[in-house]
């Protein structure tokens, strides 16, 4: 199956500065978050899968076409809610979103029903026909997002969506892209700098570093599995201290990571026999015991310590 | 017990047709001339373009009346022919233009709605597309319908050109200088605001450009006598030495009283007309949408 997105060895530069040196990656279905520093290259890169750039060398696909020679027909696919506030200050949130529907190929009486739908669908229905310019920067995320979405398209692109938000509203916005990428069945791009969100609604990462990709593919692969194992007992820390006690007495590395939680590295095979054992000798009540997975800060890092290393 | 129910609809997969890319540059240019026009907008939207318009079409509405009630022998030539209707235009023309072209570019660049645009299926050039036409049809309202209006006034009273091909020849005249003033004063007026994202500057760039180029034109034909040439770099003045040459007229008075040569002023005016496109291309294929 074609992936959503293919990128081989894209360069780019602006002038004599350079932005993607030579970045490859796929994105396949569902949720894929494009995660970097600020500078990193993100914009650009959705400048290029929108076929506003053309990439210097190397070749970019979207949906099965190059956006840079079938930009029309690859645009009619996507939605696309860029970082910086591009809305119409002194036009109606309906009227702007109807105007995008339009422009996307939908007859504007389709275009005028979906449009109010779509509002109703990311919590402004009741405002849908205030100036834009009078909206909160949260309820100017959410137009963003709806004009984004109105067409149906079958691949969004969300650049920094969650920015100038308020927990509570990046909660909710959240919220609304896990709900457009796995239940209203569109593919979605989430370019953001912000690991926590990228890991909340992503099932999949694309992680750029200085216009590289150094690391990319589903998350659930790239956490993986450590050699250490999560044990969290019933009774807080005078538990854990007697779990720790155990288990030092069986020569078993651990350390306390909380009340209640012990870190155990599994240095060998048995250890998942010993650790076992100890916790039926104490009589303690298991509340999790299951290996520990990396992080997506971690994955991060890592990745971007090798990308420093090999430049 | 009754049938009715609530449907919640929410939101749908949608696969009804999708109209393609002219369908974009149509939606584009409707929606820019509403914008222009103050159309679907509040009342202060309303109240230049009501005004532009009344300035346009007073005074033809005024001459049918005059014909209506006033006997032809009277009237003598108080009543224009349609030719030479386009001077009582000529305030309410740059007014528009210079209105018009702002409120179309301007907006896009200001509140950065171009990046959204350019991820539509719409390109740089039929976005472009898409506002010239729309900025030529608000214009062409002005340069067109009025003296249409008085044409057609004059003839349902039997007043104007006589027998049917002078009024056919006429009409076509009126058409055809109509399309062209809307031509040049389409692709002069776009240029300042293609330059800047404030619509104030843009307007009064444009008013300035047009009225400027006009004085200097007139300084140095007229005061400095650097010969009648120099008229030609004058932006109020060419479009209408244009429409007297498409009404077989000789033009505007010179310094010399010898007419401006036509080749020389298609030229001037096809040049002009030409640079300030290009100038407006180049700028809206350059501007920045996204890095």
């Amino acid at each position: 199956m074609e992936p959503v997105v293919r990128a081989e060895a894209v360069v780019k530069r602006w002038g004599a500065t350079p932005v993607l040196s030579g970045a490859s990656f796929t994105v396949g279905r569902g949720v894929t978050g494009l995660l970097g520093a600020n500078g990193a290259g993100k914009t650009t890169l959705l400048g290029l899968l929108l076929g506003l750039h053309r990439p210097d060398s190397g070749t970019v696909r979207v949906l099965g076409g190059d956006p840079w020679t079938s930009g029309p027909d690859v645009r009619t696919r996507i939605g696309y809610a860029p970082e910086y506030d591009a809305l119409p200050p002194d036009v109606g949130a309906a009227d702007v979103v109807r105007h995008i529907a339009e422009l996307h190929g939908l007859p504007r009486r389709e275009a005028t029903g979906r449009a109010s739908d779509t509002l109703w669908e990311v919590g402004l229905g009741e405002e849908r026909f205030r100036p834009v310019g009078t909206m909160s920067t949260g309820q100017r995320q959410r137009v963003k997002l709806a004009q984004a979405i109105v067409h149906d398209p079958d691949l969004v692109l969300l650049d920094e969506p969650t920015n100038g938000l308020d927990p509570a509203q990046r909660e909710g916005m959240l919220e609304l892209i896990r709900h457009v990428g796995h239940e209203l069945g569109m593919d979605v791009i989430l370019s953001s700098h912000l690991l926590e969100e990228v890991e909340r609604v992503s099932d999949a990462v694309v992680i750029l570093d200085a216009g590289v990709v150094v690391a990319g593919g589903e998350l659930r692969e790239l956490r993986g599995g450590t050699d250490e194992l999560v044990v969290e007992v019933d009774g807080g820390e005078e538990q854990s201290n007697r779990l720790l006690a155990g288990l030092a007495a069986v020569g078993v590395g651990a350390h306390g990571i909380g009340p209640g939680r012990v870190l155990v590295t599994l240095a060998g095979p048995d250890v998942l026999d010993l650790v076992r054992d100890v916790l039926a000798d104490a009589g303690m009540g298991v509340r999790r015991l299951q290996p520990r997975t990396a992080s997506l800060e971690e994955i991060y890092l890592e990745a971007a310590d090798r990308g420093v290393a090999a430049r | 017990m009754t049938d009715a129910r609530i449907l919640g609809t929410g939101y749908r997969v949608y696969d009804g047709p999708r109209l393609g890319p002219r369908h974009a540059v149509w939606t584009l240019t409707r929606h820019t001339f509403e914008r222009i026009m103050g159309l679907k907008r509040p009342a202060r939207y309303k109240v230049l373009p009501i005004l532009t318009l009344v300035i346009a079409y007073l005074p033809a509405v005024a001459f049918i009346g005059a014909i209506a009630l006033v006997p032809s022998r009277r009237l003598g030539s108080f009543v224009p022919d349609p030719g030479q209707y386009f001077a009582f235009v000529t305030a309410a023309l740059m007014l528009f233009a210079a209105l018009a072209a702002p409120e179309a570019l301007c907006p896009d660049k200001r509140s950065h709605f171009l990046g959204l645009y350019m991820a539509s299926p719409l390109t740089r050039t039929t976005y472009l597309l898409a506002k010239i036409g729309a900025v030529a049809s608000a214009v062409v309202l002005v340069t067109m319908g009025p003296p249409l209006l008085l044409l057609a006034g004059e003839a349902l009273q039997n007043e104007g050109p006589r027998g049917f091909s002078q009024f056919m020849n006429m009409l076509s005249q009126t058409v055809i200088a109509g399309a062209v003033l809307a031509v040049m004063f389409t692709a002069l007026s776009l240029v300042i605001p293609s330059l800047t994202d404030r619509r104030g500057f843009a307007s009064a760039g444009a008013v300035l450009v047009l009225i400027g180029s006009a004085a200097i034109s007139r300084i140095l034909a007229f005061q400095l006598r650097l010969g009648d040439g120099w008229l030609l770099i004058g932006l109020q003045r060419l479009p209408f030495e244009v429409v007297s040459r498409i009404f077989d007229r000789s033009g505007l008075g010179t310094p010399s009283g010898t007419p401006l040569p036509t080749a020389a002023v298609a030229g001037s005016a096809i040049a002009f007309t030409l640079v300030a496109g290009l100038v407006t291309w180049w700028r809206v294929v350059r501007a920045t949408v996204t890095r």
